[in-house]
């Protein structure tokens, strides 16, 4: 019996792909076993946020998506994000802050992050619980993880504005 | 849950068409994030429905109509003046869960910490349910019983109609859950008509601690005609015991709980004055 009877054709990492695939499998499960292992699998409920992804630029679970969800839509995983040799700035941060222990939950911390760049432009505390109330840390405490978000968020806030102050001047 | 097929419908009447002619084995599928973590091992296949038009908020006449298939995070963030539903939306689960839940897929098939169904039955929503034609049904009749049971015929949730909240009318919901992912231990949900400072109208409903969202009756007849103010609302809130059996969850007692629901209600009521008043003002 074929394991894996349909195909699914999405965007992903800004590439277009079609994978074979059962109906039951979730995205996480695909992700992993086509060697995009950066994304990682935590509860399999939706609690721990380590799979998230984005999804048309919404951070989302991985485990909790058929795959057949995203059918047509576009998937970013980490490894869209930044690597080894080239983090983003938000990893180099977490890095530098030394933010980072056992690092299983980071992936998804940031996804999250990147979702709550793309998406806003102002990052008070408020909207930065929002965007990353779904991903837990268990070594960690979030204190050294809230202090370099802030610190990206924060020069993000001032540069943005300084754009849109340059603009208004012309 | 398992799923053997996949299905992507075109339209409304094509996706009713193909439930109806799976029967049992059919199972309409919106976000579908509750059905990774159910036990039950059944196979079913799914009938996408989330690429169907369902997914918007606008407001129509006297109401906000929410399409079936919009998520959870879209009614987050949504604004309006008499706009009640963001709120409770936000205390929802995860940022990432709201992205992908819909808020069909959170009253469709009901589970006891779900928090829509309360406020709804509060609201007095209407469901809209496409089937051979489309129908409306009003809350009280939509939460009477598990709603899973109307759909088995391949009739689908379109729509809920949310009444636009008029001069003089005010909505409060609380939620307690022991961190912002968990499930609700307790939430309670208001929405009155205020007469000057008298209590003219109310709608109350608990959930969480119940074995099923539920109004409670005795509640609300204890309110109408009374001033809005603290010790009434305290008063009233004792009295919830006589339409619900508090349930002990999470290591706390029924007792425990009973205390939870009835200081939440108070809060609830204090909300909803709050926002009657600051409408009127």
């Amino acid at each position: 019996m074929n394991q894996y009877p349909m195909t699914v054709s999405f965007t992903l990492n800004g590439e277009k792909r079609t994978f074979a695939t059962a109906p039951g499998e979730n995205l996480l499960d695909l992700l992993r076993r086509s060697g995009l292992r950066g994304t990682k699998f935590g509860c399999g409920q939706g609690t721990c946020g380590a799979c998230t992804v984005l999804l048309d630029g919404r951070a989302v679970n991985a485990c909790l998506l058929f795959v057949g969800q995203v059918e047509g839509r576009e998937v970013c995983t980490i490894e869209s994000v930044g690597s080894f040799d080239k983090s983003s700035e938000i990893q180099q941060e977490l890095i530098d802050g030394s933010a980072v222990q056992c690092g299983y939950c980071i992936p998804g911390i940031v996804m999250s992050a990147t979702a709550l760049m793309k998406a806003e432009t102002k990052y008070d505390d408020e909207i930065v619980r929002e965007y990353m109330d779904g991903n837990i840390c268990r070594c960690t405490g979030y204190e050294k993880i809230w202090g370099a978000l802030r610190r990206v968020l924060d020069r993000r806030e001032a540069s943005l504005a300084k754009v849109e102050g340059s603009g208004s001047k012309s | 849950m398992k799923l053997c097929e996949f299905i992507r419908p075109t339209s409304l009447s094509e996706a009713r068409d193909k439930l109806r002619e799976l029967g049992p084995q059919g199972m309409a599928l919106a976000g579908g994030t509750a059905l990774h973590f159910l036990q039950d091992q059944t196979t079913r296949r799914a009938v996408d429905i989330t690429r169907l038009g369902l997914s918007f908020i606008r407001k129509e006449g006297d109401f906000y109509v929410v399409g079936a298939t919009t998520p959870l995070a879209d009614i987050q963030r949504y604004r309006a003046p008499d706009w009640t539903l963001h709120e409770v939306c936000r205390r929802i689960a995860t940022h990432q869960v709201r992205n992908i839940s819909t808020i069909g897929g959170n009253i469709c098939r009901v589970f006891p910490w779900a928090d829509l169904p309360v406020v709804l039955l509060a609201l007095d929503a209407r469901m809209v349910v496409f089937s051979d034609k489309e129908e409306e049904i009003v809350s009280d009749e939509f939460f009477d019983g598990q709603p899973t049971q109307r759909f088995a015929d391949g009739s689908l949730l379109t729509a809920v109609k949310v009444p636009l909240l008029r001069a003089h009318q005010g909505f409060g919901v609380v939620k307690v859950s022991r961190n912002s992912a968990a499930f609700s231990l307790v939430t309670m949900a208001v929405s009155l008509e205020l007469d000057g400072e008298v209590i003219k109208t109310v709608r109350v409903a608990a959930g969480g601690a119940v074995p099923f969202p539920r109004r409670l009756p005795t509640v609300e007849a204890a309110l109408v005609g009374r001033e809005a103010k603290s010790e009434v609302f305290r008063e009233a809130a004792t009295k919830a015991d006589s339409d619900v059996s508090w349930r002990g969850r999470e290591s706390l007692s029924p007792d425990y709980v009973r205390q939870l629901a009835e200081v939440s209600l108070h809060d609830a009521l204090e909300r909803a004055v709050s926002f009657a008043r600051a409408r009127n003002a």
